[in-house]
């Protein structure tokens, strides 16, 4: 609490403030490299661990609840899931902006509310469009 | 002795070794650290001069390892809660009703075979549970989990949570397209898309909280929450709570929206062609994620760490009912109750030394003379069991009423459990909706919802600000 406090309120002053976020950025970094390790430690142990014999050809063959596979196995698949994944970046950029208005809100108040009114209203106009194209129907 | 012995033969050679080598690098490692307390001067000063990597490794071990009993407590409780739901017994076997059950599941995951098929992209095959693993268990950074006991406390921690989070669903990508299957093509792109949809509401959703709070540092939101539970958030925001929970529900992949799963449409999944320590480790991160989410509605919602009611005002409260009766009754708040071994003098040490003893004598005399055909050990054997549960609360109760963390610990663990087990109900409750019922719900009801949520919180602090 003392840290972010002090974040807060002086972010100017240099030194103190940007070898705290360093220390933060190191940790999140050690702590990725522990847990991919964690996890490449237990599958190595498994490894040594588990028994393993070669089968037929029919053991690599992906599955398909019993029968051999047939067709394309990187087939097609439908265009709605680009089209959801396009309106998730739209709108999870939007949520970055939103977060950073929301926590200086109550410095800004009515001029940020009409502000924030209208960026809003911009990106429902694209969502009013996308419903009304039938793209948030499923088929 | 006889199944030891078969486990032992059915071992590969590599097996054996490990199997040796685990309890002699035990050894090693307690004759270390017996080394380092006997004569450690200059190792101290190594450990002390080092002491930021030291707490690191020490926060990075316990959030790590912590995960471990966390998903086997969440398996055991899906388990045995649905099968009572269901009328049937569930684990019985293994360990007190059960209990270790889960845990013979993650060995034999252990010693299971990790079969890469022959199409597979095998480099993206193996990294994608490390991924799904990896966002699961570094959200866990920034929980606070009593006064304290944070990984690390960033003041963008909300920020950094959903950004880790959403890497999950980067995994579960990667192991659906390497698999060379076309489930798990379908179902990879399936949960995408799913998560996809609801981590739009579900980040969205605590907008509204953040305009009250006024900053993302998880501690400071949950320190904001203290006093009686009707300073909770959920009183604040109930819409944001519900929108909340229902799109945790959907990032958690659980019913009533695990169609990633659907084993009645797409096989398993993502995870149809995953085998071993590789599927496990998929499985964890789903059962640590379901703890996360979680854990998170208890952060920002439900106060946290914090207890339901204010001891203090309690205690000030007993302070002017009693000091009306007698003025010399006073009791300190905060208040605590300090140990000092050192001014208690060498009697009364022997007198607590000698406490198991007479406790146990105590307690067993009343069975032993009320029942004239118990036999005197078994007085005994009811009276130790009872002095050990009688000990044992008061040791609880003390460390409750000293230290902030213990109470913190356990009213966090609390709640948390209780949404563990409202999930668990809810999969044992109601049925798996259609996929075209959860796209439309996330975005034609719930991201409306979320955005009402937070023009109509702005609204009302314009209001009471001007």
């Amino acid at each position: 609490m003392d840290v972010a406090a002090q974040q807060r309120a002086s972010p100017a002053t240099g030194a103190v403030w940007s070898e705290d976020r360093l220390t933060g950025i190191w940790y999140i970094v050690g702590f990725a490299i522990a847990a991919v390790s964690f996890t490449f430690l237990t599958f190595g142990a498994a490894w040594l661990l588990s028994h393993r014999n070669r089968g037929d050809v029919h053991k690599g063959l992906p599955y398909e609840s019993g029968i051999d596979t047939f067709g394309d196995t990187h087939g097609r698949f439908g265009l709605s899931f680009y089209i959801y994944a396009l309106l998730f970046v739209a709108f999870d950029i939007e949520v970055i902006f939103i977060y950073l208005w929301a926590v200086v809100f109550r410095d800004i108040l009515l001029g940020g509310f009409v502000s924030m009114l209208v960026f809003v209203g911009i990106l429902l106009v694209g969502l009013a469009y996308a419903w009304r194209k039938g793209v948030l129907t499923w088929r | 002795m006889t199944a030891l012995s078969r486990t032992w033969g059915r071992l590969t050679l590599p097996g054996k070794i490990v199997f040796t080598l685990i309890p002699l690098l035990a050894v090693l490692t307690a004759g270390l650290i017996a080394f380092i307390i006997v004569l450690g001067g200059p190792i101290w000063d190594l450990i002390l001069a080092n002491l930021w990597f030291i707490r690191f490794l020490v926060a990075a071990t316990i959030i790590l390892v912590i995960t471990i009993p966390i998903a086997f407590l969440n398996i055991y409780l899906e388990m045995k809660v649905i099968a009572l739901m269901n009328l049937r017994v569930g684990p019985d076997r293994v360990g007190p009703w059960g209990s270790l059950l889960s845990v013979v599941h993650g060995l034999k995951v252990l010693i299971k075979e990790d079969f890469t098929p022959t199409g597979a992209d095998s480099i993206v095959f193996t990294w994608a549970p490390v991924v799904t693993y990896g966002a699961a268990v570094m959200t866990l950074l920034v929980i606070p989990f009593a006064p304290g006991m944070a990984g690390q406390d960033f003041n963008i921690g909300l920020l950094y949570f959903f950004a880790v989070g959403g890497m999950g669903v980067v995994g579960l990508l990667m192991g659906g397209w390497s698999s060379f299957n076309k489930y798990s093509l379908l179902g990879g792109l399936r949960s995408a898309a799913q998560i996809i949809s609801y981590e739009i509401p579900l980040t969205l959703s605590v907008v509204g909280l953040l305009i009250l709070a006024g900053t993302m540092s998880l501690n400071q939101i949950v320190m904001q929450q203290s006093g009686w539970f009707t300073d909770w958030y959920v009183f604040r925001q109930p819409l944001g709570f519900v929108i909340f929970f229902i799109a945790a529900t959907a990032e958690a992949n659980r019913t009533p929206f695990d169609l990633t799963e659907a084993d009645s449409e797409i096989v398993a999944g993502f995870a149809t062609e995953y085998s071993g320590m590789r599927f496990g480790f998929f499985f964890f991160a789903e059962y640590v994620n379901v703890f996360i989410m979680s854990a998170l509605t208890v952060v920002l919602f439900l106060g946290g760490w914090n207890a339901p009611f204010d001891i203090d005002a309690l205690v000030n409260v007993l302070n002017g009912v009693v000091g009306a009766v007698i003025p010399s009754f006073h009791i300190a708040t905060p208040f605590s109750i300090a140990l000092d071994p050192g001014s208690l003098g060498i009697p009364l040490l022997f007198v607590i030394g000698l406490a198991p003893l007479i406790g146990t004598l105590v307690l067993a005399a009343p069975f032993y003379l009320v029942r004239s055909s118990m036999r005197w050990w078994v007085a005994l054997i009811i009276g130790f069991v009872l002095f050990n549960v009688v000990a044992g609360g008061l040791t609880f109760a003390w460390a409750y009423v000293s230290f902030d963390w213990v109470a913190g610990l356990v009213w966090f663990m609390a709640k948390t459990f209780a949404f563990v087990f409202l999930f668990v109900w809810m999969r044992g409750t109601l049925p798996r909706v259609r996929i075209d019922q959860l796209m439309g719900f996330a975005w034609k009801w719930l991201l409306p919802a979320a955005l009402l949520n937070l023009f109509v919180t702005a609204a009302a602090v314009v209001i009471v600000g001007s």
